[in-house]
């Protein structure tokens, strides 16, 4: 409970407090903290991007990801040039070129 | 540069270099795999999904068109020679070189309906919707080689002379 005593010294304590004067240029300092802070937030993103990078979970599954799709995606292709190279081997023996 | 963006790069770059890595790696494994050398005849029977029995029958075919074709080529590769000693020297094209030209015509229209003949035999071995396709890919890729030196020389549309 707050009696009427407190309430008066606070008041005297208040009275007695000096504030300090503010230091040159207070104001634009404070705006170039403020807009020091914009500039944090704006490259926030990349700063998160990294520590995802870095970390072991994410890295591991990015690297199977793409060890996966790269030998599957080359596995076709080179099925695809096998195949082609047979169907040509064959053609070449049956109907070389100057028969064509 | 800052730090992450350093770290960001280095990772792209490490994970192309991944993909990179495991493409060419798949397509070394993907090309030994799907390839077999030693069988002339290994992708009739992967393409158009042919038997064992169908096989041997287009072996036996194959094998016995094999002599035929070689001595069509010899016969023609002969002709072409003639024909090259007729024009030598030569400012206009003279009768001699002209029945070599003739004969070497005869002699590639006999090589290609024997060569027909053979696809024909071939994709009756086949089961029918195989050997149909089988005959229109032959057919373009043997005779569709006129076809494209033909179509480059036939007029282009709104060039033909005397047209408005």
């Amino acid at each position: 409970m707050v009696s009427a005593d407190d309430e008066k010294l606070s008041a005297l304590l208040r009275q007695g407090r000096d504030s300090p004067p503010l230091p040159p240029r207070f104001q634009e300092g404070v705006w170039r903290r403020i807009e020091n802070a914009a500039t944090v937030e704006a490259g926030s993103w990349l700063d998160a991007l990294a520590v995802l990078v870095l970390r072991p979970r994410f890295a591991c599954a990015a690297a199977a990801a793409l060890i996966l799709a790269g030998a599957l995606l080359g596995a076709r292709q080179g099925a695809q040039a096998a195949k082609q190279a047979a169907q040509a081997r064959y053609v070449a023996l049956v109907a070389p070129n100057p028969l064509r | 540069m800052s730090r992450s963006l350093v770290i960001v790069l280095g990772a792209l770059a490490l994970g192309a270099a991944v993909f990179t890595g495991a493409y060419f790696a798949g397509q070394r494994v993907g090309a030994v795999c799907c390839a077999n050398p030693a069988d002339d005849l290994n992708w009739l029977r992967e393409e158009f999904h042919l038997n064992a029995a169908q096989m041997a029958r287009i072996r036996q075919l194959h094998e016995a068109y094999r002599p035929q074709c070689a001595r069509m080529c010899a016969l023609i590769a002969a002709k072409k020679t003639e024909l090259q000693a007729a024009l030598a020297g030569q400012t206009n094209v003279t009768a001699q070189a002209q029945k070599e030209l003739t004969e070497l015509g005869e002699l590639r229209a006999q090589c290609q309906a024997q060569m027909l003949r053979h696809f024909l035999a071939v994709s009756r071995a086949m089961p029918p919707a195989e050997g149909r396709r089988y005959l229109v890919e032959m057919e373009k890729i043997t005779l569709g080689f006129h076809e494209a030196i033909e179509q480059s020389m036939s007029p282009h549309p709104g060039h033909e002379q005397g047209s408005p």
